[in-house]
């Protein structure tokens, strides 16, 4: 057992891996801001719950031997868009992404990010606490 | 999907808005371009078109400058019979340019390249966070 698989690291891992998808779906919003007909995009909010749930529904295979390949069936967890056109306007030609508004998701989705990846980092330090013998 | 895969994407952005800028400018170097004889039209209005293009690399939708179009409304006049491109009532038909259209589509380009960096930004600020975690 490593300590990626202990339960809080396993769930601060798949919020950093939801931000890292949102962070590409906001490129993709912000990248296509002047395409018309473009509809934004974003992510299903992330939930602990489902992210957990999503890690004992999944099969993986066993190794038995070492030409066999690692099969798994793990859902990735908040990988789904959805059509976000419940913003604050749609231009003339159909495009429905708002520079401000998805500014204002990158900046939160990067301060959540940042967030997340302090208390790994304070997990992190919590083991080496337990680990050291400097009581 | 990881954040070079979201720098990827946004630099799509800024390649798209850097060839609008190209044409605006083409548009506004070119907004006395007569032609030189009554017969010979005037320079036409470009306008850059963008599309939404699937990277089957990045497995995402960037975005791509489609072909340029011309401007099909008509060409302004201006009454000079001295020119030589002028016709027999002494009008001579001048590009059918508004520089400040231009300049307004200039700001936009200006701003949609500006979002696009700041996304950079924000992602390469994400990044360095995650090696930090080595540090600790």
């Amino acid at each position: 057992m490593s300590i990626s698989d202990l339960p809080l690291f396993q769930a601060l891992k798949s919020k950093m891996q939801w931000h890292q998808s949102r962070q590409g779906v906001l490129a993709e919003n912000v990248a296509n801001a002047d395409t018309p007909g473009f509809r934004g995009k974003d992510l299903e909010d992330f939930s602990f719950e489902k992210a957990l749930a999503s890690r004992t529904v999944g099969l993986a295979t066993t190794r038995t031997s070492t030409a066999h390949i690692v099969g798994s069936m793990m859902r990735e967890s908040g990988g789904v868009a959805r059509d976000d056109a419940t913003g604050f306007e749609i231009t003339p030609d159909g495009n429905t992404v708002v520079l401000e508004e998805q500014m204002m998701k990158v900046t939160a989705n990067q301060m959540d990010y940042q967030t997340v990846a302090s208390l790994y980092q304070k997990g992190l330090g919590l083991i080496r606490t337990a680990l050291s013998r400097s009581g | 999907m990881d954040f070079v895969k979201s720098i990827f994407i946004a630099a799509s952005g800024l390649k798209a808005q850097n060839g609008r800028m190209r044409i605006i400018a083409e548009n506004i170097a070119n907004a006395d371009s007569t032609g030189r004889t009554p017969q010979e039209d005037p320079y036409r209005r470009k306008i850059p078109t963008f599309s939404t293009e699937l990277d089957r690399k990045l497995k995402a939708d960037v975005v791509e400058l489609g072909p340029v179009e011309f401007d099909r409304s008509d060409f302004k006049t201006r009454y000079e019979p001295g020119h030589p491109a002028a016709n027999e009532s002494g009008y001579v038909r001048t590009p059918n340019v508004d520089t400040l259209i231009e300049m307004v589509d200039m700001r936009e380009a200006q701003r949609s390249y500006e979002a696009n960096l700041n996304l950079i930004t924000a992602t390469r600020r994400m990044l360095q966070k995650t090696i930090e975690i080595l540090r600790a």
